[in-house]
């Protein structure tokens, strides 16, 4: 039977962290059991740059050091790969424990159980379960992740890598293929949003990960544009979400009814007739919103949403 | 769940660390420690005793266990903590600045969380500076909330004025709390006194909410599993076929469905079920020309008979397009 990759992995992790001397291929390859099964000299070459990638993905900082005779040697220094002291009581853990859960997908959960365990290896005391006793909040946060297009941008975002990837607008017949330089992926309501630079539209642009059709795919080189320091996606979202209002509407609504237009309301007035006057604030996408109330809400003013508003109905009316 | 080699691999080297202070360390104890079943562990235990800097020369981790203790009868300076990969701090502090934001949040849970990504922060270093290009921001009704923690942790009844979208109106009811979760929105899972049955309630639907002094008495049921997504239509939920155009494709971004076929044009025929049809009035409404219900039709038809009854109220001269009934 094969050796299993987790053994393989362990056994360069160990070798590589025991040596005080960079080691050599050919001595790595005599003392561990796996490379020497591995075969041909190709098969172990690819075998032991795939393992090495896998253990820099684990934090282990491997080091190429050129041998006296011109030979590469690799070593992971001890001093560069210890934790810093870090002291945390049973609180700050208990309150680690719970944001580690939050995570439901599948990389991510395991990094963050992995940096827990590290905590825990260099003494982060245990806790205690954070929901026994009502001494903490009862909350549970998830953190939602369906689309195929996040684990792929999210190393994208940490490596600094354009990618290229289609996307299909909101309103689009057809997807596009866009290439973009990624800067930040950020999560509101429940939905993942990529910020970055778009490089045939030369702007700043905001995509919405569901909106991405088929394969990332990475894009050689490096960033043409400097990342700013601060990126707003939630600002350009609200935006198209409408939450950016900027003039006010005056709309006629049913006694009883759309109580979530009389949530946000500036100001209502009884008509006194079974219909209330209300302010309402006017941003991108009302007209849809008041539509679904159908009968209950007539819009008063501006003329360009009462139109809007007209026109949608007439369109349901048709059928 | 299955572990990977990576994830088995990163245990392992924390498990070296960890057992090298603790000769003869409990099964049970370590792998509670590492939030890992006994079987996990033990599997890993196997593994262990292959492992070492030379198989040859017989250097090798001599780590055994009767199924209840752990031995290591060689251990070595090999196992110093090690420091946090990038992958590992950001998820981590992500997830810490998230939660901490979370307006419901208890102070004294809150300052821990504060204190703690302070701290590890500083000793991630480097590898710290990845997590700023990934950000999460949770909603949730700050006093709703509150109101909501403090009912599950005292055992109270809940009365609420809750908010439905489907059928546009305000009811109130009596509910016993279970949990609280956010998945994007911040929910209240909760035994709902007046249809005696599981209900979740969206806490920005949440019109009124008021702690009541009967106590809590939830029966005792399994809690959903999130992972599954939150609306589960069941296979006995009647279908609703719409097609929409390219305008309305963001249909099945938010309606979880069966089946979203392309069509050409750009548009899309998406099959959902629901238990309650008629709630789908408003999304017929919402479509206007960027969509249609197809099934059922009696749907179709009060969509219809909606917008008429609407358009009453406005004359002829309104609108862009030329009124075709006038």
């Amino acid at each position: 039977m094969a050796i299993a990759k987790a053994e393989r992995l362990m056994n360069l992790a160990l070798c590589l962290l025991g040596t005080r001397r960079p080691l050599s291929k050919r001595e790595l390859k005599e003392s561990i059991e796996a490379y020497l099964e591995a075969g041909n000299e190709e098969s172990f070459n690819r075998m032991f740059e795939r393992d090495k990638d896998d253990l820099r993905e684990l934090g282990l900082v491997i080091e190429t050091v050129e041998n006296l005779d011109g030979d590469a040697g690799y070593l992971a220094r001890r001093d560069s790969n210890r934790l810093p002291a870090i002291q945390l009581d049973a609180e700050e853990a208990a309150a680690l424990g719970l944001a580690a859960k939050v995570w439901q997908q599948a990389r991510l959960a395991g990094a963050a159980s992995g940096a827990l365990q590290k905590l825990r290896a260099a003494g982060m005391p245990e806790a205690e379960d954070p929901y026994a006793g009502g001494q903490h909040s009862a909350l549970e946060p998830r953190i939602p992740v369906h689309e195929a297009a996040f684990e792929p941008l999210m190393l994208a975002c940490r490596d600094r890598r354009p990618v290229v990837f289609e996307y299909r607008k909101a309103t689009a017949a057809r997807p596009e293929t866009r290439q973009v330089e990624p800067w930040t992926l950020e999560c509101w309501r429940g939905h993942w949003y990529l910020a970055g630079w778009d490089r045939d539209r030369g702007a700043e642009r905001v995509f919405r990960l569901s909106r991405i059709t088929g394969k990332v795919r990475s894009r050689a080189g490096a960033f043409t544009v400097e990342v700013p320091d601060v990126v707003t996606v939630r600002e350009t979202v609200e935006s198209w979400a409408g939450e950016t209002a900027t003039r006010s509407a005056l709309i006629k609504l049913r006694a009883g009814a759309g109580y979530p237009l009389r949530s946000r309301a500036s100001a209502v007035r009884d008509l006194g007739d079974g219909w209330d006057e209300l302010a309402i604030p006017y941003g991108h996408g009302l007209d849809a919103w008041l539509v679904e109330f159908g009968p209950d809400v007539v819009v008063l003013e501006p003329a360009d949403l009462r139109a809007d508003v007209v026109d949608r109905l007439r369109a349901v009316a048709q059928g | 769940m299955a572990t990977n080699a990576i994830d088995q691999t990163r245990r392992m080297l924390s498990l070296v660390t960890y057992l090298r202070e603790r000769p003869g360390a409990h099964v049970d104890d370590v792998a509670r420690a590492f939030g890992i079943t006994q079987d996990e562990l033990i599997s890993d235990l196997d593994v262990l005793p292959m492992c070492g800097t030379s198989f040859r020369g017989g250097d090798l981790l001599d780590i055994d266990t009767d199924g209840e203790r752990i031995w290591w009868h060689n251990p070595d300076d090999v196992a110093s903590p090690l420091r946090l990969a990038a992958d590992e701090a950001t998820a981590l502090l992500v997830a810490a600045r998230a939660v901490s934001t979370l307006p419901g949040l208890r102070e004294g849970d809150r300052q821990a969380l504060l204190r703690a990504t302070a701290k590890l922060e500083a000793a991630a270093g480097e590898a710290a500076g990845a997590s700023s290009r990934l950000s999460v921001t949770f909603e949730s009704e700050g006093g709703v909330f509150a109101d909501v923690d403090r009912a599950i942790s005292e055992r109270r009844r809940l009365w609420l004025r809750y908010y439905s979208p489907a059928r546009d109106e305000l009811t109130e009811r009596e509910v016993d709390p279970i949990r609280l979760f956010a998945v994007g929105h911040t929910y209240m899972e909760a035994w709902c006194r007046t249809s005696e049955a599981r209900r979740t309630f969206r806490l920005d639907r949440v019109a009124e909410i008021k702690l009541l002094d009967e106590p809590s008495e939830p029966p005792q049921i399994e809690l959903r599993d999130l992972s599954e997504g939150l609306v589960q239509p069941a296979a006995e939920d009647p279908e609703v076929v719409v097609e929409v155009g390219p305008g309305g494709r963001w249909v099945a971004e938010y309606y979880p469905h069966d089946s979203a076929e392309e069509l050409p044009g750009g548009g899309l025929r998406v099959t959902l079920r629901t238990p309650d049809p008629t709630s789908l009035r408003r999304l017929a409404l919402r479509l206007g020309r960027d969509g249609r219900i197809v099934s059922p039709a009696g749907l179709a038809v009060s969509a219809r008979e909606a917008a008429r009854e609407a358009l009453a109220a406005y004359g002829p001269h309104d609108g862009r397009g030329p009124d075709p009934v006038a």
